[in-house]
């Protein structure tokens, strides 16, 4: 098939699994609601519990878990490229380290300044993740050339393990209760409560989702070679900087709204890899629409399985992607 | 040596048998505590309501009650146990946590005596109190303070009585301004104890932990009728009390909310079950039935 | 002239280009030669853009290279790496309709006259068999063979080629020089290639450009510039160059160390 087909079917095919998922899940929880009677408008809100479990508790849940699931997986497919490494996730370069530091700092020091329907959390961890993927740019470049991009991978592992070292130090010096709220908020949450927290993160989403559809074939020369990719028209230190910049945008508002959910960005790339192929023009959108339909589906088995005690959907990635990995493994030698 | 000689022997040799037996029974119940350390600031409370303050030479970082505490020099708490300086100060008794083993094994080498703080509901903690008064020669102390507090349970036992119960929340840890990472009490724990006493029931009464993280969704189907915060300290300002308030009318069908049941508590003897955990009770009783406190 | 190099200047922390004036015919076969570190891969990324002088001109067709915007000089300069290694499992097909990228719009995808430019120029490379074969399960001939075709759907003017076979057995050695040589003449691509191997340059390439230490020593025609004096110069090595009846060409047999 030409690639005009091929990509024609694949976003049509995850499009409509996307829209699936999130049209399904909402109306499946540990509470069995009637649909009528959501949108009944007789019953003032107020008092129509199943409208607010719909509208509250779940439809800003399964909005959440789309973009963010969307946004890590085209974050970790662009990574990839750009580090030339099927092994990069959304974190590598330190912006979920970023994130956290200021998501524990945030609770240690019990702060309350909140940003419109940005909880104080929420609002440190993305302050945070900004410094992070500042410090690690500033690291690895030079004006007016390209990246290297083993000194940015560099940048970033040492940045992760400084700030994680700085986490470790504030959670010690913490009393338990942070300490707890500290492990929960990194285990990831998508349960925003209303839109206006998703609302409120997707700008920068929706920024990067912009950055991301100019780069998939500038990221297929370039993971070929870049100086290839320059005889052959990139501009490679453009391509670079956009997908750093797109990347950063994409795992800090994702890890600012919901935490850091691990796997997602790692899982789903090479699942959709070896379903579609390796072209970025067409992994990319497919990945970032399983990417929703997978989170999506992850929460909803981590708020149902053993309710009425739910499951940090960050347990659930998790217990799906070490044994998808052992699989990869084993399937590569 | 006859008749009389032998009498002297046997004399001495039941005076001797005598003496050891003696020995053996007081080996068998050791001294009293002279020198306590404590690492545990609930039972460093329960030393100083059973009169064994006196005897207490050093306390955990976190200790902040009673006042006499202040003077006191600190040692670390759970996970910063300063061994040398506990060992420097020559207890004969130092109260530890429970998980804390291997200091326990490391005071069992020097003959060091180990009091090991078991958590649990009111039995364990009015027992704890008991085991303290026999460690530190201080029962008559332990045993009066337990007698207040069984007191207070049962003055508040008998203002509620007959009173409807409402279906309540507990609620113990919370970020400012969500309701995002809840965590509340559950079917089991002192916690839930004390809002038993104190006349409602636990919304979470089925689910049996001591701590549950419940999701918006699972709050607006359990609808409790009261909810109440508990919190160690921090008191609220006027001004943020309002702003928290706001923040749970997000899930307006609550009746708690919509009845404008929503109270909050600070102190710090509301989430330590120590000898204050009457005075407790009876603050959420308060809470819970204020005409019962007219 | 296709390519002119004027009085070029270029330096890394240990090397330097200096004073460099190359020129390079339309429709000529220019080989690169001297020992390693002598600045051939440098000249070549300075020659395709991806590096810039510090001083002097390089100019393409009159027009220098510095003013050329990116995807236009893509459209008529390609390059044959050394070495190629993707980081995904690229098949051969899309390996190759990557050379398309210069040609494309930016949210444009490649069309049936894209298709069939690629197939073309599979197919002058005698690779359009392996068409959908994933590319790293190719032998090293059959790679460089796909890499060439790459960067001839790019369907180039010039053609720049580092080292083309400095990693083939024999047999793969002289087919792509006789692919290049045909290339050559059939589709009239000026191509400029660097290479040690100075029997290939020998028999493959009409002008050369001697280079050591940074600077051009000789250039000119083959049987002008290739010869015993000047490969004693280049390499301290003595040796024989002499016509050989058989192959055609020039030959050189290295005898000793000078």
């Amino acid at each position: 098939m030409v690639i005009r087909e091929r990509l024609a079917v694949t976003v049509g095919g995850y499009g409509a699994l996307a829209l699936l998922t999130c049209a399904v899940a909402p109306l499946v929880g540990s509470t069995p609601i009637s649909f009528s009677r959501v949108f009944d408008r007789s019953i003032p809100f107020a008092d129509n519990v199943d409208a607010q479990i719909f509208f509250i508790a779940r439809m800003p849940r399964v909005l959440a878990g789309a973009v963010v699931g969307a946004a890590l997986a085209s974050a970790g497919v662009v990574l990839q490229a750009l580090l030339r490494n099927p092994l990069a996730t959304p974190f590598t370069l330190g912006v979920s380290a970023g994130a956290a530091l200021g998501a524990v700092l945030a609770i240690a020091m019990g702060a309350a300044a909140t940003l419109g329907p940005l909880s104080p959390v929420p609002l440190a961890s993305l302050a945070g993740a900004c410094v992070a993927a500042a410090i690690v740019y500033g690291l690895a470049t030079r004006p007016g050339r390209p990246i290297s991009t083993s000194v940015l991978l560099l940048a970033g592992v040492t940045l992760n393990s400084f700030f994680s070292a700085l986490i470790l130090f504030a959670q010690y010096m913490a009393d338990f209760a942070e300490t707890y709220r500290t492990v929960r908020w990194l285990m990831g949450d998508l349960d925003v409560g209303s839109f206006g927290a998703v609302g409120a993160t997707l700008p920068l989403l929706m920024g990067a989702f912009a950055i991301f559809a100019l780069l998939p074939s500038s990221l297929n020369l370039m993971s070929v070679g870049t100086d290839v990719a320059a005889t052959r028209g990139v501009d490679v230190g453009r391509a670079q900087r956009l997908a750093f910049l797109g990347t950063s945008l994409a795992a800090g508002a994702a890890v600012a709204l919901a935490g850091p959910i691990g796997f997602v960005g790692i899982v789903v790339p090479h699942l959709v890899r070896l379903m579609v192929g390796v072209d970025h023009r067409i992994v990319l959108p497919a990945s970032a629409l399983f990417g929703a339909a997978f989170l999506v589906a992850c929460d909803l088995v981590a708020r149902t399985v053993i309710a009425p005690i739910e499951l940090p959907v960050g347990i659930v990635t998790a217990l799906l992607g070490g044994p998808f990995f052992l699989w990869l493994l084993v399937r590569r030698s | 040596m006859v008749a009389g000689q032998k009498k002297l022997v046997a004399v001495a040799l039941v005076m001797l048998c005598g003496a050891s037996l003696v020995r053996l029974v007081h080996a068998q119940a050791p001294a009293p505590a002279r020198r306590i350390v404590s690492l545990v600031p609930a039972l460093t409370e329960m030393l100083f309501a059973i009169g064994a303050g006196p005897q207490v030479v050093a306390v955990s970082s976190y200790d902040d009650f009673p006042a006499e505490v202040k003077k006191l020099p600190r040692v670390g708490a759970l996970l910063d146990p300063d061994l040398e300086r506990i060992l420097a100060l020559r207890p004969d008794l130092v109260v530890t946590y429970g998980s804390q083993t291997v200091l326990e094994a490391q005071f069992a080498r020097t003959g060091i005596r180990a009091f090991s703080y078991r958590h649990g509901g009111i039995d364990t903690a009015l027992q704890t109190l008991r085991d303290l008064g026999m460690a530190t020669g201080q029962s008559a102390g332990a045993g009066r303070t337990i007698r207040d507090i069984r007191s207070q349970l049962d003055g508040v036992r008998a203002r509620v009585k007959g009173r409807p119960r409402p279906k309540t929340l507990l609620v113990f840890e919370r970020q400012p301004r969500t309701l995002q990472g809840l965590y509340v009490s559950g079917g089991a724990g002192f916690l839930n104890e004390m809002l038993t006493i104190a006349g409602a029931d636990n919304v979470f009464a089925d689910v049996a932990r001591e701590s549950v993280q419940p999701s918006h969704e699972t709050l607006l189907t359990r609808a409790p009728e009261l909810i109440v915060e508990v919190r160690a300290t921090g008191l609220l300002a006027p001004a943020e009390a309002r702003e928290e308030q706001g923040t749970w009318s997000a899930l307006a069908s609550i009746p708690a909310v919509q009845n404008g049941r929503v109270h909050f508590l600070n102190a710090d003897y509301l989430v330590v079950p120590g000898p204050r955990l009457g005075l407790a009770t009876e603050a959420l009783a308060r809470v819970i039935h204020p005409d019962a406190y007219k | 002239m296709a390519l002119t190099v004027t009085h070029l200047d270029f330096s890394y922390s240990a090397f330097a280009l200096s004073d460099v004036s190359v020129s390079v015919q339309r429709g000529s076969l220019t080989g690169l030669l001297g020992p390693n570190g002598c600045g051939k891969t440098t000249l070549l990324k300075l020659l395709s853009g991806v590096l810039r002088p510090r001083h002097g001109e390089i100019a393409l067709d009159g027009r220098p290279i510095a003013g050329i915007p990116r995807r236009a000089l893509a459209r008529r300069l390609a390059v044959v790496p050394q070495e190629t290694h993707p980081a995904f499992d690229y098949s051969v097909m899309e390996m190759v309709l990557m050379g398309r990228h210069p040609h494309l719009g930016a949210f444009q995808l490649e069309g049936p006259a894209d298709l069939a430019v690629a197939r073309d120029a599979l197919d002058a490379t005698g690779t359009l068999h392996l068409a959908e074969r994933p590319y790293m399960t190719l032998s090293g001939g059959e790679k460089q063979r796909v890499i060439i075709a790459a960067a001839l759907t790019q369907s180039p003017d010039v053609l720049l080629l580092d080292e083309p076979t400095a990693s083939l057995d024999l047999g793969y050695q002289l087919e792509v020089a006789a692919l290049l040589a045909r290339l050559n003449r059939e589709r009239a691509v000026t191509m400029v290639l660097a290479t040690h191997d100075l029997n290939l340059a020998a028999s493959l390439c009409d002008t050369l450009v001697l280079l050591r230490d940074g600077r051009v020593l000789l250039q000119g025609p083959t049987r002008d510039v290739l010869t015993g004096a000047a490969i004693k110069q280049l390499y301290n090595v003595d040796a024989d160059v002499e016509f050989h009846q058989r192959a055609g060409h020039l030959t050189v047999v290295p005898v000793r160390r000078a």
